[in-house]
């Protein structure tokens, strides 16, 4: 009996140690993360400042992802002016857009502010964390931190002229941050920090152009002299002396682009605005990158609705397509409406190499690849007899989505400069370059008021940069809408758009605070007009 | 020394012998005796025989038959016989059998001695497992729900759950693929979380499992093989599931398997064929001659709707007759030379088959068990099927009178190909066009692209063939344990698991279907392994008759630990290699890996407390602390308390004829919920950006994750209350629960102000109730003359409110697919995940052609015109828009249940299984591409109830070219009533008479024949299975209820043969 208790004992000793031994492992429920970083152990060295950059251009592709089915974010720039259409209605926040209803709730407005604030918040974190990697060489740091700037003042000139007084975040955020509720900053603070930051960027030491697509001196200016032209106009309306501070910015590029024309300059040909042979160079100034080794061109869309353009037969939506009252807008004669020569056309080849078809209606080649599409090249023979080869589509998509071309800061230049003391001959020269290129003749500088040459450089940056997400700010920033019919410029409230007979009202001018925002952040107000 | 034993004995019978299930009482009851006479001594032997018999007069096998004293007995042959030698001439022999009064009998001179042994109404009592034990059901406080092996062995499956399905109250399962193995969505008592995992526990053989997330939703559990389980219980109440504190919230799921007992070796064959048929209510779809019909009528009509586009002559270049070119398709009248049936083409009825083997054996002092399974389904869709080996063996052994050593080993293989991992071959079966062959004479696919200025895919048929996802899951699930005896009152139990899963998923799609990139193929790998460590003492004394104690505590270890890898490939010069050699491939190389850790570290007590066995108390709590929490909240505490009143057991109702059992019960606790990913309160980075910087991939690490040190626990608290009702002799039992579950800090990846760059942070806000009654009734309606007949019945009811929220923002994005509009909303005040659109009134008739037209046009710029939808404008602004939005449905049924009858005559018995749903709406997303528009594919007949001038009065828009301007939106008329009564299973079974299976020395000779999914009664609305969810897009929970191009749910046809010798 006491050997049953001596032996129970012990046992009961021994699990005792064993029920509560392991307790002593405190490390057992803590926690690190194996596939990830923490803000802890990054940010020491300069190949961090390399990937944190990286992930900024990373971010840039965001607004030109998609908004629901047959629709991408970039939508919302295109379908409110009126020069687009579409060949379905499978999208209502889209077809919202088309027809002027939309609001706080188009999925288009959430994703482009999310996408932008995306952006402005990856770049504050380069600005907060970069400057304080040590050792690291300082020009390779003034670099990284110029490109950053760069890079945040392209996402909030964006958002600034589409919602108006915005939130200004310039610091990295966590749950505890002070502005993690921010209220909306006066937009010409906002447009301040863009200059500030496009100043800085100016100075860090980037060169002229870059062919991998990074941000480049060039690019810079051209960005400072868009901001100076826009703070020019509406609302800021800062006038005469902004429109010299743009003139004199774009003037820089052009007089660079002068001197060295191998390096920038217009394309001979309207193909190479979307060839992939020529990204990033000459008249490319800024663009988004796009690889099919990580993402292909976002501007399918603009595809004809399942006709077989492409090696992949009948694949496009047809949801941005050009409406035939701005089509035929373009002058007589204008290359840029030819088939297939300038930025439309009206038939292709089937399935991208076989017969060609009539497509019955003109679509945006500006955005198409021929590259990745199939094509078929005719070649002329001695006997005058044509030839035809197939050449078959790579499959993949790698066309860029242009953002500065500097057939834009010609026209900048041309509107900046006239606005400043009538049209010089300089100004008058960067128009006509643009028009001679679309094979039209351009009237002689003495033919010119300041008020008609205004209007001839308004027309020209609307056949010029149509379908490039630059006609909607144009419409704002001028409050004056290209009237397809009257070939002039009504006012911007009270405008009927061709594609969908809707109006133009003052609310137009700022789109809707995204409803989604608004409700996770009480602090922010609606812009007047929209539904709370 | 052997009056202890005997003592021990005693208590053991209910501390420890009950603990694994009751199969094992009968070898312990063995063993015990065997023991008590270890020490007897052998004299002169004389012979006795004789008879075992039933009070029904039955002859009773394997009855244990003991000279009392001494070790010597035996045990009776199958036709009750017992022969014994026994040394005296005088003496007593004891007869004891499982379900019998162990009875005595006194013998005064050798010879025959037969015997008629009465039923033992306590020991025929169930027992019930409950976490860290077992109980007798009687004894039970909480709301336990059990199935016992014969009613999971009714309808063979590939998974436990699809074997519970209707077996119990509260316990709502839903197959949302009829692939084999299709995966199910489990759900008991409601949903319980909206953020995190909905999904009960599993534990077997007392071992937990990781709640995985592997591919397709599947868990663990999915890769156990059904056949080595002999019972489940559900625990579904706070006062039950409480022990398993932080991982209890959405309800436990015990499981035990197959262990060996004692006495003559067994040996089980059963195998079943079965084919597979397509299911009740098929889709309908436009045959040849009528799609080509609608064409023509959609062309025609673009006039109407674009007249500009039309008088330019925009759609010249569509006009059917020039489009209906192709000979290989069409004659030279451009007649049509094939009608294609795509769901015959793609489906087949394939022998598929099930083989389960099993040994078991064992004498007094160790047992074993051994089962050995094969099954290959082959699925209605063709190219998908499922096999899998699986193997398993346990063993326990009484290795000292105090200590006793078990331990199960179990490995699974199981390779599928899941056809449905993306919504394309479903929804192209509806879509293919019917004038196209499946194969033109050359051999090469037919496919919609095909056909001129038509949607380009490709075709079903084709899909199949050309793209394999091939998952092979092997898993290894072991456990160890020993139970040592301190005391006869005390007991330490200790269990040591592990199960480690392997899953490979390889895929590959041909050149053909992959224009663009030329065939794609890829690979990846993972493995989950967990293991945790328990150990737990329990205490258990009775103190006279008053007073009866058991008490539980424990600690518990847990971590699983996982990691993957993947790679993938495209174009490839030829399609032979699949996913065997990423190496061919030559363009856009992918490789990522990832790894992730979570441990848990708990202590849990219980007390359960029985007055003169009336008055039941119960106490149990639970310390948890997770990894994944944040650093101020790592542990948390989970209580709970049950009371139970027994009162058939008091005086006034003892022996009443009319109720033999009631008994009350009520219960109150606290659970939780922690299934959220590792490392969610932490700030991280991504390493995952990618730039493009001179046309190559740049990778960059940017912000991911806000940190919130404060994340803790979801928390269910739950109240119950429930009554348990025996009527004459328990021929009726019937037992119902109300309760009321409120769920508290809610694990939500609260949305962010997307000024901060990051859109999301995981909170704990939030809250959400649950309310229901379930209600279950057996009956025995006859028993004589050899016929019996017995009903099961249960309903369940549950009603689910989001009390509130992270902000006043509604939450979408839930559900699935979202490819249109938001299709489910979470809003304060109303049902999870309720169905959010437009409410369509009807078509605009031509008289209303005015007011159409003041409509801000919602039809892709055009003016709205007499056949156009005509939607409710809530506002009255004249346009259609969110504002116009709001709640149209909702997925939860009102009621579910299942209707089950036995029927018995002689050796036949019939079953027939009816499962019932209603008031659960079905969101049919498929009417989008099947009925909102023509031209571009085939769509549903119903497009032939189109709106004509004609045909005013309907719901369906008139049929356009989709050019020509359309309108499709989420809204009521995608709405449909889905309630159904499903004929589940209808089985007919025969027992061969054991007079025929001795000659053939066979214990046991079983046929039957069953059809499972034989009819459907639903709302004539409804298009395909009222029960079908999408998989694709539809891995949320909150998908439940919508339709969109899931697996066909088949009828499954199979024969069956059990042979035991």
């Amino acid at each position: 009996m006491k050997y049953n208790i001596v032996k129970n004992m012990s046992v009961a000793l021994l699990y005792g140690a064993i029920l509560l031994g392991p307790t002593g492992c405190k490390d057992f429920l803590d926690e690190a993360p194996p596939s990830n970083l923490t803000p802890d152990n990054f940010y020491t060295i300069p190949d961090h400042a390399e990937a944190a950059l990286a992930a900024v251009y990373a971010d840039t592709r965001l607004i030109y992802e998609g908004s629901g089915i047959f629709s991408s974010t970039w939508q919302l720039l295109e379908a409110p002016t009126g020069t687009s259409t579409t060949e379905t209605g499978q999208n209502s926040d889209l077809n919202n857009l088309y027809a002027l209803v939309y609001d706080g709730n188009t999925v288009h407005t959430y994703n482009e502010w999310s996408g932008l604030y995306k952006v402005i918040a990856s770049a504050n974190q380069v600005l907060d964390k970069v400057p304080g990697i040590t050792p690291m060489d300082e020009a390779q740091k003034t670099r990284v931190l110029g490109e950053a700037r760069f890079l945040r003042a392209w996402a909030y000139l964006y958002a600034v002229r589409l919602w108006g007084d915005i939130p200004l975040i310039t610091t990295p955020q966590s749950a505890t941050t002070e502005d993690f509720m921010p209220t909306r900053d006066p937009q010409e603070d906002v447009y301040n920090l863009i200059v500030e930051d496009l100043i800085a960027a100016e100075a860090s030491g980037l060169p002229w152009m870059d062919a991998t697509g990074r941000a480049s001196l060039a690019a810079v200016k051209s960005e400072l002299a868009r901001v100076y032209l826009t703070m020019a106009g509406y609302p800021l309306n800062k006038g005469a002396a902004y429109y010299k501070l743009a003139a004199d910015k774009a003037y820089e590029v052009i007089t660079y682009a002068n001197s060295n024309p191998g390096v920038i300059n217009l394309f001979p040909t309207y193909y190479d605005v979307h060839s992939e042979s020529t990204e990033n160079q000459l008249e490319h100034i800024f663009m988004i990158q796009y690889n099919t080794v990580v993402a292909g061109n976002p501007m399918e869309n603009m595809y004809p609705n399942f006709q077989p353009v492409t090696y992949a037969g009948p694949g496009g939506t047809g949801s941005t397509i050009p409406t035939p009252a701005f089509y035929n807008s373009y002058e007589p004669g204008d290359l840029r409406a030819k088939n297939q020569e300038g930025y439309f056309y009206t038939s292709y080849y089937t399935n991208g190499t076989e017969d060609p078809f009539e497509l019955g209606a003109p679509y945006i080649f500006k955005h198409f690849n021929i590259t990745s599409s199939g094509t078929v090249i005719k070649t002329q023979q001695a006997n005058g007899t044509i030839t035809t080869t197939s050449v078959a589509g790579t499959r993949n998509n790698n066309l860029n989505v242009p953002q500065i071309r500097y057939a834009e800061v010609l026209l900048m230049y041309a509107e900046a400069q006239n606005e400043v003391g009538g049209p010089t001959t300089e100004a008058y020269d960067a128009l006509k370059k643009i028009r001679d290129r679309a094979q039209l003749t351009t009237p002689e500088l003495g033919t010119f008021s300041q008020a008609s040459f205004r209007e001839a450089v308004w027309r020209e940056r609307w056949h010029e940069l149509a379908y490039e997400q630059i006609t909607w700010f144009d419409m704002v920033r001028l409050r004056k809408v290209y009237n397809e019919t009257t070939n002039g410029f009504d006012d911007f409230v009270g405008h009927i758009n061709k594609s969908s007979n809707a109006t133009l009202q003052e609310k137009h001018l700022l789109f809707p605070i995204p409803t989604q925002e608004k409700r996770n952040n009480p602090n922010l107000t609606q812009n007047p007009g929209y539904p709370e | 020394m052997k009056n202890y034993l005997l003592k021990k004995s005693k208590g053991n019978t209910i501390a420890v012998n009950f603990r694994i299930n009751p199969t094992r009482i009968i070898s312990n009851t063995f063993l015990l005796i065997a023991l008590l006479c270890a020490s007897t001594v052998a004299f002169a032997q004389n012979q006795l025989s004789g008879k075992v018999t039933s009070t029904a007069g039955e002859s009773l096998p394997g009855v244990t038959v003991l000279l009392k004293g001494t070790n010597n007995g035996t045990s009776t042959d199958v036709n009750g016989a017992y022969s014994l030698s026994v040394p005296g001439t005088s003496g007593t022999l004891v007869f004891s059998f499982i379900g019998y009064t162990t009875t005595e009998k006194t013998f005064s001179k050798p010879g025959t001695l037969n015997i008629t042994l009465e039923t033992d109404a306590k020991a025929l009592e169930e027992v019930v497992v409950i976490g860290y034990g077992t109980q007798r059901k009687s004894d039970v406080t909480g709301a336990v729900a059990s199935v016992k092996e014969e009613q999971l062995r009714e309808r063979p499956t590939p998974s436990l759950n699809q074997a519970l399905a209707g077996k119990m109250p509260g316990v709502q399962v839903n197959t949302n693929s009829g692939r084999p193995g299709g995966r199910t969505n489990i759900r008991i008592r409601g949903f319980s979380s909206i953020n995190s995992s909905n999904n009960p526990l599993y534990v077997v053989d007392g071992v937990m499992l990781p709640q995985s997330n592997q591919a397709q939703g599947s868990t663990a559990i999915d890769y156990i093989n059904p056949n080595d389980i002999v019972s489940v219980e559900v625990l579904k109440d706070a006062s039950s599931t409480a022990i398993y504190g932080a991982r209890g919230a959405n309800g436990v799921i015990l499981v035990t398997t197959r262990r060996g007992k004692s006495g003559d070796g067994q040996v089980s064959y059963n195998v079943d064929f079965s084919t597979t048929g397509i299911g009740p209510n098929r889709p309908e779809v436009l045959n040849a001659k009528e799609y080509l019909a609608v064409e023509d009528l959609a062309w025609q009509n673009m006039a109407k709707y674009d007249p500009a586009g039309w008088a330019e002559g925009k759609y010249v270049s569509l006009n059917p007759a020039l489009r209906r070119t192709d000979p290989r398709i069409f004659d030279s009248n451009g007649n049509p030379l094939y009608d294609t049936d795509w769901l015959k083409e793609t489906t087949q009825s394939k022998l598929s088959q099930n083989h389960q083997l099993g040994f078991s054996g064992g004498n007094d002092r160790t047992t074993y068990s051994l089962s050995l399974g094969y099954r290959d389904d082959q699925g209605l869709i063709k190219t998908s099927y499922l096999k899998r080996y699986s193997g398993r063996f346990t063993i326990d052994d009484q290795i000292k009178k105090w200590l006793k050593i078990g331990g199960s080993l179990g490995y699974n293989n199981q390779s599928e190909n899941l056809v449905d991992i993306t919504d394309q071959v479903a929804r192209q079966i509806i879509e293919d066009f019917p004038f196209l062959p499946v194969k033109y004479a050359d051999g090469t696919f037919a496919n919609n692209r095909d056909y001129p200025n038509a949607e380009g895919t490709m075709s079903s048929v084709h899909r199949l063939y050309g793209t394999k996802y091939i998952m092979n899951t092997q898993t290894v699930t072991g456990s160890m344990y020993s139970n040592i005896n301190f005391t006869k009152d005390l007991e330490m139990r200790t269990v040591l698991g592990t199960n480690v899963l392997t899953q490979e998923i390889n895929q590959s799609r041909t050149r053909t279907l992959e224009i663009g990139a030329q065939g794609t193929a890829s690979a990846s790998n993972s493995k989950e392994s967990f293991w945790s460590l328990e150990n737990y003492l329990t205490y258990n004394k009775r103190f006279g008759d008053i007073h009866s104690l058991t008490a539980l505590l424990g600690i518990s270890w847990q971590e699983t630990n996982y990691f993957n890898i993947s790679s993938s490939i495209q174009q490839f010069a030829t399609d032979y290699f699949g996913f065997n050699n990423l190496g061919a491939g030559s363009q856009s190389p992918t490789v990522g890996s990832g790894a992730s850790r979570s441990a848990f570290n708990s202590y849990f007590a219980r007390v359960n407390y029985g007055l003169m066995d009336k008055y039941l108390l119960t106490f149990t709590g639970r310390a948890d602390g997770s990894s994944k929490f944040g650093e101020n909240h790592k542990f948390a505490f989970f209580p709970s308390a049950a009371l139970a009143w027994r009162v058939s057991e008091e005086e006034f109702l003892k022996g009443n004829p009319l109720i033999s059992n009631l008994k009350l019960r009520t219960s109150y606790g606290l659970t939780g919920n922690s299934e959220i990913p590792a490392y969610s309160s932490l700030a991280l980075l991504s390493s995952t950006y990618a730039a493009i910087l001179g046309d190559i991939r740049v990778g960059g690490t940017g912000i991911s994750r806000l940190a919130n040190p404060d994340l803790k626990w979801e928390k269910t608290a739950q109240s119950d209350l429930g009554v348990e009702l025996g009527l004459f002799q328990n021929r009726i039992t019937l037992e119902a629960d109300v309760y009321y579950r409120k769920t508290t800090d809610m694990l939500l990846d609260a949305p962010v102000p997307r000024t901060s760059g990051y859109s999301v942070i995981r909170k704990n806000i939030g809250s959400m109730e649950n309310k229901g009654l379930e209600f279950s009734l057996n009956t025995v309606n006859v028993e004589a003359g050899g016929f019996s007949w017995n009903t099961t019945f249960n309903v369940s009811m549950n009603r689910n409110k989001v009390l509130s929220l992270a902000t006043s923002a509604d939450i979408f994005n839930v559900g699935g697919p979202n490819f249109t509009n938001p299709t489910n909303v979470i809003r304060v005040g109303e049902p999870v995940g309720s169905f959010y659109g437009l409410t369509r009134l009807g078509v605009w008739s031509e008289a209303e052609r005015d007011e159409a037209a003041k409509f801000t046009s919602y039809r892709a710029n055009k003016t709205i015109l007499p056949g156009d939808i005509k939607y409710l404008d809530v506002n009255g602004d004249y346009a259609i828009t969110d504002a116009d939005r709001g709640i149209i449905g909702n997925g939860s049924p009102k009621a579910f249940g299942a209707l089950i009858n036995n029927f018995r005559f002689k050796n036949f018995d019939l079953l027939v299984d009816l499962q019932y749903s209603y008031g659960n709406d079905v969101l049919d997303m498929t009417l989008h591409s099947s009925e909102d528009r023509q031209g571009l594919a085939n769509s549903y007949k119903t497009v032939l109830n189109a709106w004509t001038p004609e045909n005013q009065n309907t719901m369906i828009a008139e049929v356009r070219g989709t050019q020509a301007g359309y309108v499709t939106n989420v809204d009521s008329h995608w709405v449909k009533d889905g309630s159904f009564i499903r004929g589940r299973n209808i089985l007919l079974g025969y027992n061969f008479p054991a007079a025929l299976t001795e000659r053939i020395k066979l214990t046991r000779l079983r046929v039957y024949t069953s059809v499972q999914n034989l009819f459907l009664i639903h709302d004539k609305e409804i298009i395909g299975d009222p029960e079908t969810v999408p998989i694709y897009g539809g891995g949320d929970v909150f998908s439940q209820g919508m339709n969109w191009s899931s697996y066909p749910r088949p009828r499954i046809f199979l024969f069956g043969l059990q042979v035991g010798l």
